[in-house]
């Protein structure tokens, strides 16, 4: 029965193909309008993060410190509901290993109590933090003044080798928390302000370019953020893109959903972690912030299907929604989906409310923690399971192959039908 | 008039049962019980003596059978994260290393009950430790590296186990009644054909892009030293083995017909036909053409998979574990 309703579904898009076209192309501007306002978002609340940084260089104190981890910590609550546009968008996924690239070895920016140089990265212990001329790659570098140009072409990425972040999200993070020496014990990193303080009052070295790294960081984080809002505003490249094919584009949609909830948020950064035991593997590993991390990739992930964003300030951006498709062709299927995507939040939002009461990630992580591991786990079977839902709604949307990018095997399974 | 097209030709062409059937009784099952049997060997066998030169031939005869369902990872081993403990590779940040110096040099005592080692670190359990642990660091009888070699086979044997019977006591029920009331797994019949066909591409993925993708790095940086199994010898055998059970299920799954897939499968496994076992050729011309030829052999199966098995069973491929980064 499943495909004689296939064949008749298929059939009436054809009779109805002008109407059905107008809704998709109109869900497709709701997402790329959420798009343009996440991104923007992120880049109001990362230019705030720039100026507290700017204070803290200047004057430095426990206070300016703090006022600077607030910043970053708001910055996240924007930037993570814009993952779900990663997968599904090359112009994205191009961009994004400059804002949030991770894992990192932090010893290639600055002092660290452990990790350093591997087997993997002979550059892990690098601390360029400290050291303003080196060899990479048989290359001298001169580092004798830290710039953003530094930390773009040569710090990032060094050695080709992806562990080498030098920008970016995590990268400031590491700068105002410092590594978290507590393992799987409560606590987040304790970086002391004083390793911002000048002259006699700086602690563990090099203060003065330790801060003309975190403001390169920081500059940098603006430049790639205005980008993005570019490329989602009314003539940007990413919006074109997106919008160009409407078949292409909910393909890109469901796609950024599938593989963001599947196989990066419940695979790397969930499960991973937990079977590893190891703190390292937490996504905001100096802040513990990674319950927000996740919880606020699965509120994207839902914003996208119901085509709805409620901004920093409180406005809402809406329109027409994937959702409304998905149940003109299978009220089942999306009222499944739906249901999935809120089961996740409340997973989501069961491993949030443990860690803000003193249960951080990185404790649920220990090894024999059967409640942390339920917790996570919770998360995960969840998104596994609304990423089944999310290959539905391919189906019934009759989108073809959601997971390849290229167009290679629908031309050859068009081929094979004709 | 595309999609009416084909919504006929599925409705018409394609009998309703794709091979689900054939790849459970002949594929599956029969491999996890190998899978099952041979991890039983390896756990008998360090249990009597586990000094390396004992416990090597059954760890290698283990990790064969093992590669004949890696690629199954639905169910059974995607459950409380057993694939990540049975083979816990690729291992990017060291922490086999790590994991396996600090129980070492500790005396970890999880060694000394299976209950607390199957609360270890996947980074200290599976196979991939047993590659560190045989091949690496030489031990004495006694010593407790040779503890922790029993401990880690008989936690391998232990899920091998739990993972065979779950296949025969519930999960090849919940793929064979898909899209009957009460399977709230699988919807309609399609989507357990799905998962298999998503299975199949996802395996071909791992191959070209992990078992040979990470230790051939780049031209200009390549990575020998990254490839799968090395110090046990098994980086090319594991992707000979991968490839053999991968066509094995694609026949299976196929309900017509499939020369196009065939004649791919051969050809990738022709190419997988050289003198190279831990890809350490990465780093020359000459070695680095044979290993690209074998990563291009395995995305023509690929495009056939998709191509030809794909329009035959009327299914996409849906999301994997590599999706992402």
């Amino acid at each position: 029965m499943y495909r004689l309703a296939l064949t008749l579904t298929a059939a009436g898009a054809c009779a109805a193909g002008s109407a059905m076209a107008q809704d998709r192309a109109a869900a497709l501007t709701t997402y790329a309008d959420i798009a343009e306002a996440a991104y923007a978002d992120s880049l109001s609340t990362a230019e705030r993060l720039k100026e507290a940084i700017a204070t803290l260089v200047e004057t430095p104190s426990p206070q300016a410190l703090q006022a600077a981890k607030e910043a970053w910590l708001q910055s996240r609550v924007p930037y993570q509901q814009t993952e779900v546009y990663r997968f599904g968008n090359p112009i994205v996924d191009d961009w994004e290993g400059k804002v949030n690239a991770w894992p990192l070895d932090e010893g290639l920016i600055d002092y660290v109590a452990f990790g350093g140089a591997t087997d993997e990265n002979a550059y892990g212990d690098l601390n360029v933090i400290a050291t303003p001329t080196f060899t990479l790659s048989g290359q001298e570098v001169d580092a004798s003044v830290i710039t953003p140009a530094l930390l773009e072409d040569t710090l990032q990425e060094a050695d080709a080798n992806e562990a080498n972040v030098a920008t970016g999200y995590h990268a400031i993070e590491f700068l105002l928390w410092g590594q978290d020496l507590n393992g799987t014990g409560p606590g987040a990193g304790q970086r002391p302000w004083t390793d911002y303080a000048q002259g006699e009052a700086c602690t563990n070295g090099n203060c003065d370019r330790r801060a003309e790294y975190l403001e390169a960081a920081a500059d940098l984080l603006v430049l790639d953020l205005q980008d993005m809002v570019a490329a989602w505003g009314a003539d940007g490249e990413a919006r074109k893109a997106v919008t160009a094919d409407t078949d292409a584009g909910l393909r890109a949609i469901l796609t950024g959903m599938g593989s963001l909830a599947y196989g990066e948020l419940a695979g790397q950064r969930m499960k991973l972690g937990l079977m590893l035991n190891d703190p390292e593997e937490e996504h905001d590993c100096f802040s513990d912030n990674t319950h927000n991390a996740a919880f606020y990739d699965g509120l994207g992930i839902r914003n996208v299907y119901l085509g709805s964003y409620t901004r920093v300030d409180g406005t809402v951006v809406e329109g027409p929604s994937l959702s409304e498709l998905v149940a003109a062709a299978d009220p089942e299927v999306d009222a499944l989906l739906r249901a999935d995507l809120d089961a996740t939040m409340e997973a989501l939002r069961r491993i949030k409310t443990a860690a803000e009461a003193g249960f951080s990630w990185d404790m649920m992580l220990a090894r024999g923690s059967d409640a942390g591991e339920a917790l996570i786990m919770g998360g995960v079977d969840a998104l596994v399971k609304q990423t089944r839902g999310v290959e539905r709604a391919v189906r019934v949307l009759d989108l073809g192959d959601v997971t390849l990018e290229g167009s290679d095997s629908l031309d050859n399974a068009a081929a094979v039908f004709e | 008039m595309k999609h009416l097209a084909a919504a006929l030709v599925l409705c018409c062409a394609t009998p309703a049962v794709a091979g689900v059937d054939e790849v459970i009784d002949t594929h599956i099952l029969p491999g996890m019980d190998a899978f099952a049997e041979a991890s039983a060997k390896l756990s008998d066998t360090a249990a009597s003596d586990c000094t390396a030169e004992a416990v090597r031939p059954a760890y290698q005869s283990a990790f064969d059978a093992w590669m004949g369902v890696s690629h199954l990872t639905i169910g059974p081993l995607e459950q409380g994260g057993r694939l990540l403990a049975i083979a816990f590779w690729p291992d990017a940040k060291g922490a086999g290393a790590r994991t396996l110096g600090q129980m070492i040099a500790t005396e970890d005592p999880a060694v000394d009950s299976p209950e607390a080692f199957a609360d270890v670190s996947v980074a200290a359990r599976g196979f991939f430790a047993l590659d560190r642990l045989l091949y690496e660091d030489p031990y004495e009888a006694g010593s407790y590296t040779c503890k922790l070699v029993q401990a880690v086979a008989a936690d391998l044997s232990r899920m091998a186990g739990e993972v065979d019977a779950e296949w025969h006591d519930s999960f090849a029920e919940t793929l064979r009644t898909a899209g009957e009331p009460g399977n709230d797994r699988f919807l309609t019949r399609d989507e357990a054909v799905q998962a298999l066909f998503t299975l199949l591409g996802t395996g071909l993925e791992v191959d070209h892009s992990q078992r040979l993708g990470r230790p051939m790095g780049t031209f200009e940086r390549p990575r020998p030293e990254r490839a799968e199994a090395r110090r046990s010898g098994r980086s090319l055998r594991n992707v000979v083995l991968s490839l053999q059970a991968l066509r094995r299920m694609a026949d299976a799954l196929a309900d017509q017909p499939i020369p196009q897939t065939d004649e791919a499968f051969a050809n990738a496994l022709d190419a997988a036909d050289f003198d190279d076992p831990v890809f350490a050729g990465a780093a020359d011309p000459m070695g680095r053409f044979k290993l690209e030829a074998l990563q291009q052999a395995i995305d023509t199966a690929s495009r056939a998979v998709d191509g030809e098995l794909g329009a035959q069973l009327g299914v996409t491929a849906g999301f994997n574990s590599l999706d992402g980064d």
